[in-house]
């Protein structure tokens, strides 16, 4: 009884708080917010200072970058480390060998994916739970097991060292974790429409185009935007697939060019660009829907 | 008639069911479960390079846990490795999103800015991170240094677990975004009554905040243990090592697999034994995990 008056009284002083004007800091409630936006700040700097020195240095002459003590910023600003990227590492080419795998998947993934989902959540079908549980379990399997058939099936086929191996399987689909996240999405959309449709005479075909799809447009997004940062970045399947460099993927020419003592990669100029060149479209994808992407990540963590 | 109708239905429901299925009843048919299986078989038998697999039976797990000397050190590597990031990540992550959950203006801002670092690409920070820490020109020293500290990071075999593990800090926004939304499904009036009983700012955590945040703590457990037991990032980060660091003080189980199967190629059917091991531990890891999630809170019983 007292907690209850208590609480009223609680509610009523914020009300009242609420009335009053906004904007009358107290001194030491200012000084406790500058100490908030400082602690941020500092978190802030610690976690993004290497990315910006990485960026600095892409802008720097070969001589300003070795040096010490080491130039944190540009004395003089140069394109050379980009220029000597493209034109004497050939890096567009690579850059076109990647997209090619990529804008595949971007467009294979979330069709079939999609598919699959509407399979599993709108039509009723016996074995439908049986597969679904098989699809679910392949999580736990490590790619470590099937790695190895996997590369005997694809050079049997003739499809290693070509893009083949890092395509054609995202149309089988496009993984668990993705059809799972169309389920869930496709399971808030009512059976009602989807039965409304079919009185109207849609088919099922129909269904999935025209009613389901147009309202999936968020995880559709999402979808896209993780495909290609995870295809953007993948290293270890092109690792494992490519073996002649005009085959390479960005991931893989990188990663060769620092570890071979290759003459223009030994300049940190052009690895700190190829660098920032490889980080430039996922963090641009990241900055123009980050709420969409965070979202889905804790969608799948708090569902799954 | 009405019966015919009905049947027909339900033969085409059957048949429009496994057409939209089809793809991935295929797809984890072709490229899952026949290599799960032939994987399983290829690890009893020796490949001898070119294309024939022999037949040596449990040879190739005899050698695994009694001649080769890498065993071992792949496996104390990746558990050590295993058993500090998990809970680290999970530690800062926890602390990053209390920052990054004050009400503040531009609040947003600064969590874009602390989950950057996650969107970089493995091989651009791998690149980075050697140049960072690079023994000659590397900014890292000058740094350390600065403040009395002579550190030698991936150079020597006794520092560079440690500084491994140190780079991996810059990705705990990722668990950030996670304690963030554990955050907003606690309503606040649990805090204000809390409050009111007199509870202070450590018993909300331990009573309101951790409890009600076991799903997402025991998520990221499972994520991270399977994850982290497959790491192979240090083919980047020690890359001219060949993934093995000074002494192979960096070398993990994935990358001794890689190693294994691909790079020596004649070790394919011991590569697929190392898989299995590695797969029966996986296992075993995510159903006691699973065993024991007692601890996890679903629902909201708690209000």
């Amino acid at each position: 009884m007292a907690e209850m008056t208590l609480r009223q009284e609680r509610r009523e002083a914020r009300r009242a708080a609420k009335r009053a004007p906004k904007h009358k800091l107290t001194p030491r409630k200012l000084a406790a917010r500058i100490l908030q936006y400082l602690v941020l700040a500092l978190i802030a700097l610690y976690l993004i200072f290497p990315y910006i020195f990485m960026l600095n240095r892409s802008f720097m002459y070969p001589a300003d970058i070795m040096t010490l003590p080491v130039k944190f910023f540009p004395p003089k600003l140069t394109l050379d480390g980009w220029v000597k990227m493209f034109e004497q590492n050939n890096y567009l080419l690579y850059t076109f060998n990647t997209l090619k795998i990529v804008c595949f998947n971007m467009i294979a993934v979330p069709l079939s994916a999609s598919v699959c989902a509407y399979g599993f959540t709108k039509i009723r079908f016996p074995g439908r739970d049986f597969v679904f549980s098989a699809t679910l379990a392949t999580i736990m399997i490590p790619g470590a097991v099937t790695q190895v058939p996997l590369y005997i099936m694809f050079s049997r086929l003739g499809w290693v060292n070509g893009a083949l191996c890092m395509t054609i399987p995202a149309l089988f689909g496009g993984g668990a974790v993705t059809i799972f996240l169309f389920m869930q999405f496709m399971r808030g959309i009512s059976f009602e429409l989807e039965n409304a449709a079919k009185i109207d005479g849609a088919n099922v075909f129909q269904r999935y185009a025209l009613i389901t799809m147009p309202l999936c447009w968020p995880i559709i997004l999402y979808t896209v935007i993780s495909t290609f940062s995870g295809g953007w970045s993948d290293f270890y399947g092109p690792l494992v697939y490519l073996k002649s460099r005009e085959q390479y993927t960005l991931a893989l020419v990188i990663y060769y060019d620092s570890i071979n003592t290759n003459v223009a990669m030994e300049v940190a100029n052009v690895r700190m660009a190829a660098g920032v060149f490889m980080s430039l479209p996922p963090l641009i994808l990241f900055f123009l829907y980050q709420k969409n992407l965070i979202e889905g990540i804790q969608v799948g963590a708090i569902k799954g | 008639m009405a019966l015919t109708q009905k049947k027909k239905r339900k033969i085409q429901n059957i048949a429009s069911g496994y057409l939209f299925i089809c793809p991935v009843l295929l797809g984890i048919l072709i490229f899952t479960y026949y290599p799960a299986v032939s994987s399983f078989i290829y690890s009893f038998q020796s490949y001898d390079g070119f294309s024939k697999f022999e037949w040596v039976g449990l040879q190739n797990f005899v050698n695994l846990f009694t001649r080769d000397m890498e065993t071992g050190t792949v496996f104390a590597n990746t558990f050590l490795y295993t058993v500090i990031t998990v809970p680290l990540g999970l530690f800062l992550g926890y602390l990053l999103a209390l920052a990054a959950n004050m009400k503040l203006k531009g609040i947003s801002f600064f969590r874009v800015l602390f989950y950057l670092p996650c969107m970089i690409p493995s091989v651009a920070s791998g690149v980075l991170w050697r140049d960072l820490l690079d023994p000659d020109f590397g900014i890292m020293y000058q740094i350390f240094s600065f403040f009395g500290l002579h550190p030698t990071f991936f150079t020597s075999a006794s520092t560079a677990m440690a500084t491994l593990i140190w780079t991996t800090t810059w990705g705990c926004g990722g668990g950030m975004v996670l304690w963030l939304a554990a955050f907003k499904n606690i309503g606040p009036e649990l805090y204000e009554s809390a409050r009111l009983d007199g509870a202070n700012t450590f018993q909300c955590v331990t009573r309101i905040t951790i409890p009600m945040s076991t799903p997402i703590i025991f998520y990221n457990l499972v994520t991270g243990i399977i994850g982290s037991l497959q790491v192979s990032t240090t083919l980047v980060m020690a890359g001219s090592t060949g993934g093995r660091g000074p002494d192979n003080s960096l070398y993990f189980v994935a990358v001794k697999i890689y190693n294994d199967a691909f790079v020596r190629m004649g070790q394919m059917g011991y590569a697929c034994a190392f898989g299995w091991v590695l797969f029966v531990i996986i296992g075993a890891l995510t159903f006691v995990t699973f065993k024991t999630n007692k601890w996890v809170e679903y629902g909201e019983n708690h209000g």
